[in-house]
């Protein structure tokens, strides 16, 4: 099995049949299904704590009204932060270092956000694209400015989750190359067998990819 | 047919497997259930999950292996795999196999470092949720309790009513029996009173008629003093005076 550094990035499939489908659900198979009991096993109750801790954190910004978007907002964290973690392990496909479905992902929450806003208080959306107490000579630059940074953030959250995730994932697998490459050649390795695992570990920030997109998307 | 087989002996095969199972099996079927609760009595699910050596490989297989291999049976037997997996290259050592190394490392180490408090933690927040429960079953119990203990006081108390009415009963009593006398006194005196202006009213008559009486008497016997007898009688006085002073020139 010779791999190049991108194979692992091609989207799986088996005799013709695209495999990325089944990849998003895996996560599933990590959160243990709600029971019928009142006291629940460890996993059950860490879950539900770590389900209110994220909601409290989405929610407590938001008026009455933004608590709808509690499930969608909730369940896509928890989504990204499981199938990103379930990246890291070796020989797994990550389905959001695909362009295509973190764009998929980002364009219609965005489009969503931006119609809900212009639909229910439009002088208000409008009011946002110029920040307060700008001199009046700056005003017209600054709303092509703002209306420019609306416009691309789809585009800002989609391509930060891609690029992130596939940085991380290549930066793994060249530096454990090189390790093997360097086996013939003693001290080099230790040093760098400890540089992946400190690259692991910060990439376990792809915990913090999840914070990142998801609060970018509250209004 | 065969559809009326499975349906009639499921029950009975689904009771002879192990609780988890069972209770799995039910679950995943229920889309399938066409009345309610037809395999109905569940066993109770066990409060802990299999047990589980290296994290892995749950107990029951080196309990399987143990008859025939004994106790390094399953070990030989993982060795083995892997060194013929190793060998013929249906495993290649290529540079996932480190990062897998890596990554497995950073897992293993963060269970062994947190595992125990993550668990202590989630068992905390599960006795959290039932000593609450608990708790207020308690106090509702203890405020029953005291309920209890209030009401039998106040059945005591109850008790204690009747000496308390008999109290008030002869206070009453005195109170009326000393306004009665008061109002007794009040009329002797009223009554003493009366009486007494009527004596006064006679004494005063009867003093009066007296003085009445002297002075007409009086003045008289003033009138009827003629001149004559005046001169008589100063004459007399003064004869009695020359033999009284001779007297007491006298005596003395």
């Amino acid at each position: 099995m010779n791999l190049s550094f991108f194979d692992q990035f091609s989207s799986p499939s088996l005799f013709g049949i695209p495999l990325i489908l089944i990849s998003l659900t895996f996560p599933a198979l990590l959160l243990p299904s709600p029971d019928n009991r009142w006291v629940t096993n460890r996993l059950s109750t860490l879950q539900l704590w770590l389900i209110n801790l994220i909601t409290k954190q989405l929610m407590t910004p938001l008026n009455k009204k933004g608590h709808k978007w509690a499930l969608i907002l909730t369940s896509l964290m928890i989504f990204l932060l499981l199938v990103n973690l379930l990246g890291l392990l070796p020989y797994t496909f990550t389905p959001t270092t695909q362009l295509s479905m973190n764009l998929a992902l980002a364009f219609p929450l965005w489009l969503a956000t931006l119609l809900t806003g212009l639909r229910n208080q439009p002088s208000t959306t409008l009011g946002h694209l110029l920040p307060e107490g700008t001199p009046t000579l700056l005003i017209p630059a600054l709303i092509m400015i703002e209306t420019t940074s609306l416009l691309i953030r789809p585009l800002a959250l989609g391509v930060r989750l891609t690029a992130n995730l596939t940085a991380g994932h290549l930066l793994i697998q060249l530096i454990s190359t090189a390790t093997v490459a360097l086996y013939s050649t003693m001290p080099a390795i230790s040093l760098l067998t400890l540089l992946i695992l400190l690259l692991l570990t910060i990439l376990e920030v792809a915990v913090a990819m999840i914070q990142a997109y998801v609060f970018v998307l509250l209004l | 047919m065969l559809s009326r087989l499975v349906l009639r002996a499921a029950p009975a095969a689904l009771r002879a497997l192990p609780p988890p199972v069972a209770v799995g099996v039910l679950h995943t079927t229920r889309p399938l259930h066409t009345t309610q609760q037809s395999l109905a009595p569940v066993p109770p699910l066990p409060e802990k999950g299999g047990e589980v050596r290296h994290g892995l490989i749950p107990e029951e297989f080196f309990q399987f292996l143990y008859p025939k291999t004994g106790v390094t049976g399953p070990y030989m037997l993982g060795t083995g795999l892997l060194l013929y997996l190793l060998s013929k290259e249906i495993y290649v050592i290529n540079h996932e196999t480190v990062a897998s190394a890596c990554i497995l490392a950073v897992i293993i180490y963060g269970i062994k470092k947190f595992g125990a408090d993550v668990a202590a933690f989630a068992d905390k927040l599960n006795e959290e949720k039932v000593s609450a429960a608990q708790a207020m079953k308690n106090e509702a119990m203890q405020a029953l309790q005291t309920a209890i203990e209030e009401e039998k006081k106040e059945q005591w108390r109850v008790e204690g009513h009747t000496y308390l009415f008999d109290a008030k009963r002869n206070n009453i009593a005195m109170l009326l029996e000393t306004n009665y006398r008061e109002r007794l006194m009040m009329v002797y005196n009223e009554v003493k009173k009366r009486l007494d202006y009527q004596v006064a009213l006679q004494t005063l008559k009867r003093q009066k008629e007296q003085d009445h009486m002297i002075q007409w008497v009086e003045k008289n016997v003033i009138q009827s003093i003629t001149p004559q007898q005046q001169k008589e009688s100063i004459a007399k006085c003064i004869l009695d005076l020359k033999a009284l002073s001779k007297s007491a020139h006298a005596a003395v």
